[in-house]
C-alpha cells in the first residue's frame, strides 16, 4: 500500500541528513509504527510520503502510484493528520467538515452519516456549530480527525495522533485504527508513546538520526534485542549512542 | 523602562521581520528576495519625483501671495491627518488582532509598559510613513528660504514628534470604541460595522470642518486687506481644522523670534501631554476591551448542527471560493483591505461633493459633455485598478499561512485552485462595482449602456489583476505569520502587484488614449476585451504551472 524507495532529505545545503536512504513497504490492512527520538525524521518521512516536502532523492507510492509523478490520484487514497492541528479559526466546525467533504466529492447523505458517527465518537457534537477559533488545541486535533475519515482514505496517516487527545478520545482513535484494518485499510502513524505502539501495529519501524535502525513485527525486534521485556528496552537501548 | 526595552525590541524584530531578513542574507537561496526591495522603491521613484516636484512650485505659490506659513502648514497638516486615519487601523491590529497579546498578558508586566511599547514600534512605522511625506515641505522651506541653523533644529524637534499625538489620538479613539463595542456573541460584526460608520464619520466631520474654514476666509470684509499685513492670517485660519499642525508651522516660521520657541513648546508639550492621556487612559480602557476581546466563548449546546448544516455537495472550484469568502468577510482585518478598499473611495468622493456642493459634479459634467464615454472608461480604469487594489488576489496563498498544508496534501486541482480564489476576488470586486455605480447614479452620471460596460469590462479587468497578484504571491508567499495582518498589510506582494498591475493599467489606459477619436468606441471596448481576455489566459497558464511547481518545493 505504502511503498518508500531509497527516500532521502538534507537541510542546509547537505550538512544535516534529515532522512538518510529509506526503505520501507507497508502492506495492505497493516497498522504500522514510526518510531523514534525527537528529530529524528518522522515528521520529514510523513512530510515527503503526503506531499508536503519533495525528497532530495528516492521515490514514494501509494497503492502504486508515484506521489510525486501523480500527486491528484495518490491524495485521493490517502488521508493525512498532521503533529499540531493547523485549521481555519474562522470557519465553523461544520464549515470546515462539508469542505473537506466537498473536496473528495461525497454526497449530502453519506457525509452526514460519516460526520454523525465521528462526532458522536469523539464527542464533538455540542461544538461542532462553532468557530474553530474558539476550539481547545484538543477539539482542533479531534476535527482534524474527523476530517480526514471523511472520505474513509485506503491509507490513513497521522503525526503523533495522540497529543493533547483525551484518554476516551485516544481509546476510540485506536479503535478506528483497528476496525479501519479489519476492512482491510492501512494506518501509518508516528508516536512517542511507546505502550500504544507495542499493544496496536502490526508491525514497527524504530528511526534515529534519519535511517531505520529497526524494522518488524514486535516479536522480530524483540529476538534482535538483548533486553526482551519491552519495546521502551528496546527502543532506548537502540537509540541509545547512535 | 528596562522593562519596555526588551519589549520593544522584540516587537520591532517581530514586525519587520529583522531576524528573517538576517537570515535571508545569510542564506544564498533566499538573498535574491532583498533585491526585490531596491527594485520597488525604484519603481515608486518617478510618481515621487512628480510629488516632491509639485511641492517644490507650491512654495513659490504662497511666496507670492506671501504666506509661506501656509505651504509649511499644508505638508504638515497632510501628514498628520494621514499618520492619523491609517493610524487608526494600525492600533486596531496592533492592540486587538495581534497573537502576542496573548503571550505579554500572563507575565509580570504592566499595561502602560505594552502599551508604550508597542506605541514606540508604531512610531517607527510612522516615521516611515510621514517623513516621506513632510520631509520635502521642510527642506524645500529650508533650501529655498535660506533658513538658519535654528530653522533646521526646530525641525528636527518637529519630525519626532510628528507622529505622537495623531497616534496617541487613534489609540484613544480604538480603545474606546473596543470597549463600547465589547459586547458578547455579535462582537466581530459589530466592530466592522462601528468601524466602517467611524470612518466615514470622521472623514465626513474632516471636510465639514475644511468647508467651513474655507468659507470663513473669503468671506470676511476685510480679508484681502488681513492678507496682505499679516503673512501667518490663512494657517491661523485653515490650522482650526488640528491645531497642533498649526502650532508646527507657526513655529518654524517664526523661528528667529519668541513666538517661534513659544509654538515649538506648545507643540511638544501638547504631544507630551496627549500620550500621557493616552498610557493613563490604556492602564483602565486597554486591559478590560483586551481581555474581554481574548475571551472565546465556551460550547452551550449551542454548537449543535441541524441535518441541514451538511450541505449537499458543492464543485471544488466553488468550495475553495466560499471558503475564501467566508474568511475573508469574517476576519475583521481582511473586510476592512479588501471590502474595505473597495467601497470606501466612492463613498470619500461622494461625501466630498456632498460637503463642498456639487463643485465636482459641475466640472465632471462639463467633461462628460465633451466626451460621453469617459465615464465608462474611467469606470472600467478604476474597476480594474480596485482588482489589484482588494488585496484579495495578490495576498490568497499569503492568507492561507500555516493552513497551506491542507491545499498541499488534498487532492484538488490547480485549476479549481485557481478558479475559486479569483471567484472570491470578484465577489469583492462585485461589491464594489455596485457601491461604484451607486455613487454615479447618485450624480447622474449614468446609463444602461454604462452600467453594462462598466461592469462586463470591469470584471474581465479583475480577472487579469487578480492573476497577476496571485502569480506573484504564490512565487513567494508570506507563509510564516501569527498576525493576519502581516499577509495583508506588511506582505511586499502586495506592493509588488500595485506596481505591475498599475503599469498594466497604464499601458492600456494610454493605448486608449490613443484610440480615442479615432476609433470608434465599441471596438475599443472590443479591443480592450479582447487584450484582458488574452492576458488572463496567458497569466492562467503560467499560473498553473507555477502553483504545481511551488506547492511540490514550497518546504
Amino acid at each position: 500500500m505504502l511503498k518508500l524507495e531509497g527516500l532521502s532529505k538534507t537541510y542546509s545545503k547537505g550538512q544535516v541528513k534529515a532522512v538518510d536512504n529509506i526503505n520501507l513497504e507497508v502492506k495492505p490492512g497493516e497498522i504500522f509504527g514510526f518510531l523514534g527520538p525527537n528529530g529524528a525524521g518522522k515528521t520529514t518521512t510523513i512530510k515527503m510520503i503526503v506531499g508536503l516536502l519533495k525528497p532530495d532523492t528516492g521515490k514514494v507510492f501509494i497503492d502504486g502510484i508515484d506521489v510525486w509523478e501523480k500527486p491528484l490520484e495518490a491524495k485521493r487514497k490517502i488521508s493525512y493528520v498532521p503533529d499540531t492541528p493547523e485549521v481555519y479559526d474562522k470557519l465553523k466546525g461544520i464549515e470546515y467538515l462539508n469542505f473537506i467533504a466537498d473536496i473528495y466529492g461525497i454526497a449530502k447523505e453519506v457525509r452526514q452519516e460519516r460526520i454523525e458517527k465521528y462526532l458522536d465518537i469523539f464527542g464533538l457534537k455540542d461544538a461542532i456549530g462553532n468557530l474553530i477559533g474558539s476550539y481547545s488545541h484538543g477539539m482542533k486535533q479531534k476535527l482534524v480527525l474527523i476530517s480526514a475519515l471523511i472520505h474513509e482514505p485506503e491509507l490513513f496517516i497521522l503525526d503523533e495522533p495522540m497529543v493533547g487527545l483525551d484518554p476516551k478520545s485516544s481509546f476510540n482513535l485506536k479503535e478506528i485504527m483497528r476496525e479501519r484494518c479489519q476492512e482491510g485499510k492501512t494506518v501509518f502513524f508516528s508516536t512517542h508513546v511507546l505502550d500504544m505502539a507495542e499493544k496496536l501495529c502490526d508491525r514497527i519501524a524504530i528511526i534515529n538520526k534519519g535511517k531505520i535502525i529497526a524494522l518488524g513485527t514486535m516479536e522480530e525486534l524483540k529476538s534482535t534485542a538483548e533486553d526482551k521485556e519491552s519495546l521502551e528496552k528496546i527502543f532506548l537501548e537502540l537509540t541509545e549512542d547512535e | 523602562m528596562n522593562r519596555i526595552m526588551p519589549l520593544i525590541k522584540i516587537d520591532i524584530n517581530n514586525t519587520y521581520g529583522l531576524s528573517a531578513i538576517k537570515y535571508k542574507l545569510k542564506n544564498k537561496r533566499e538573498r535574491w528576495q532583498l533585491i526585490l526591495i531596491p527594485i520597488i522603491i525604484l519603481s515608486i521613484l518617478p510618481s515621487y519625483y512628480l510629488l516632491v516636484s509639485g511641492i517644490y512650485r507650491l512654495y513659490d505659490t504662497f511666496l507670492y501671495i506671501g504666506q509661506k506659513a501656509m505651504f509649511l502648514l499644508y505638508g504638515i497638516l497632510a501628514t498628520q491627518l494621514i499618520l492619523f486615519f491609517t493610524g487608526l487601523l494600525y492600533v486596531l491590529s496592533k492592540y486587538y488582532f495581534s497573537n502576542d497579546l496573548n503571550i505579554l498578558i500572563p507575565l509580570p508586566l504592566k499595561a502602560r509598559d505594552i502599551i508604550s511599547a508597542k506605541f514606540v514600534t508604531m512610531m517607527v512605522h510612522e516615521y516611515l510613513t510621514s517623513l516621506p511625506i513632510v520631509l520635502p515641505f521642510i527642506i524645500t522651506y529650508g533650501v529655498k528660504g535660506n533658513e538658519d541653523l535654528i530653522y533646521w533644529l526646530y525641525s528636527l524637534i518637529l519630525l519626532l514628534f510628528i507622529p505622537v499625538i495623531p497616534l496617541s489620538l487613534a489609540s484613544i479613539i480604538i480603545m474606546a470604541f473596543m470597549k463600547f463595542t465589547n459586547i458578547k456573541g455579535k462582537k466581530d460584526l459589530l466592530r466592522i460595522i462601528g468601524y466602517f460608520v467611524m470612518i466615514v464619520l470622521l472623514i465626513a466631520f474632516q471636510l465639514k470642518i475644511q468647508s467651513i474654514t474655507e468659507k470663513a476666509l473669503v468671506n470676511e470684509e476685510d480679508f484681502l486687506y488681513k492678507l496682505v499685513t499679516d503673512s501667518s492670517l490663512l494657517v491661523k485660519r485653515l490650522g482650526l481644522a488640528f491645531p497642533p499642525s498649526m502650532w508646527a508651522a507657526l513655529s518654524l516660521n517664526n523661528y528667529m523670534k519668541l513666538t517661534g520657541l513659544f509654538y515649538t513648546m506648545l507643540f511638544v508639550g501638547t504631544s507630551l501631554l496627549v500620550f500621557a492621556i493616552m498610557v493613563v487612559l490604556s492602564e483602565r480602557v486597554f486591559l478590560a476591551g483586551l481581555i474581554g476581546n481574548l475571551e472565546v466563548h465556551t460550547s452551550s449546546g449551542s454548537g449543535k448542527v441541524k441535518a441541514s448544516a451538511f450541505s449537499r455537495s458543492y464543485p471544488v472550484y466553488l468550495t475553495v471560493a466560499l471558503k475564501e469568502i467566508k474568511l475573508l468577510l469574517r476576519t475583521p482585518i481582511y473586510l476592512f483591505n479588501s471590502v474595505g478598499g473597495v467601497v470606501i473611495l466612492p463613498i470619500i468622493f461622494i461625501l466630498s461633493i456632498f460637503m463642498e456642493e456639487a463643485a465636482p459634479v459641475e466640472q465632471l459634467s462639463l467633461l462628460i459633455g465633451q466626451y460621453s464615454d469617459i465615464i465608462n472608461l474611467i469606470g472600467i480604469g478604476y474597476v480594474t485598478a480596485l482588482g489589484i487594489i482588494n488585496c484579495v488576489g495578490c495576498t490568497t496563498f499569503s492568507r492561507e499561512g500555516k493552513n497551506l498544508w491542507l491545499h498541499r496534501t488534498m487532492p484538488i486541482e490547480i485549476r479549481a485552485q485557481i478558479f475559486g480564489r479569483i471567484l472570491s476576488s470578484l465577489f469583492v470586486q462585485l461589491i464594489g462595482i455596485v457601491v461604484l455605480l451607486v455613487c454615479l447614479a447618485y450624480m447622474g452620471l449614468i446609463n444602461i449602456k454604462s452600467v453594462l460596460w462598466i461592469t462586463v469590462l470591469g470584471l474581465l479587468g479583475s480577472i487579469v489583476m487578480t492573476e497577476l497578484g496571485m502569480i506573484i504571491d504564490i512565487y513567494r508567499p508570506l507563509l510564516d505569520w501569527d498576525n493576519p495582518q502581516k499577509p495583508m498589510k506588511q506582505n511586499l506582494n502586495v506592493l509588488i502587484s500595485m506596481a505591475l498591475g498599475s503599469l498594466y493599467i497604464f499601458l492600456i489606459g494610454f493605448l486608449v488614449y490613443r484610440m480615442i477619436n479615432r476609433v470608434d468606441i465599441v471596438l475599443i471596448y472590443g479591443i480592450v476585451a479582447v487584450i484582458f481576455i488574452l492576458s488572463s489566459y496567458i497569466f492562467y497558464e503560467i499560473l498553473k504551472r507555477l502553483i504545481e511547481r511551488q506547492f511540490k518545493v514550497l518546504e
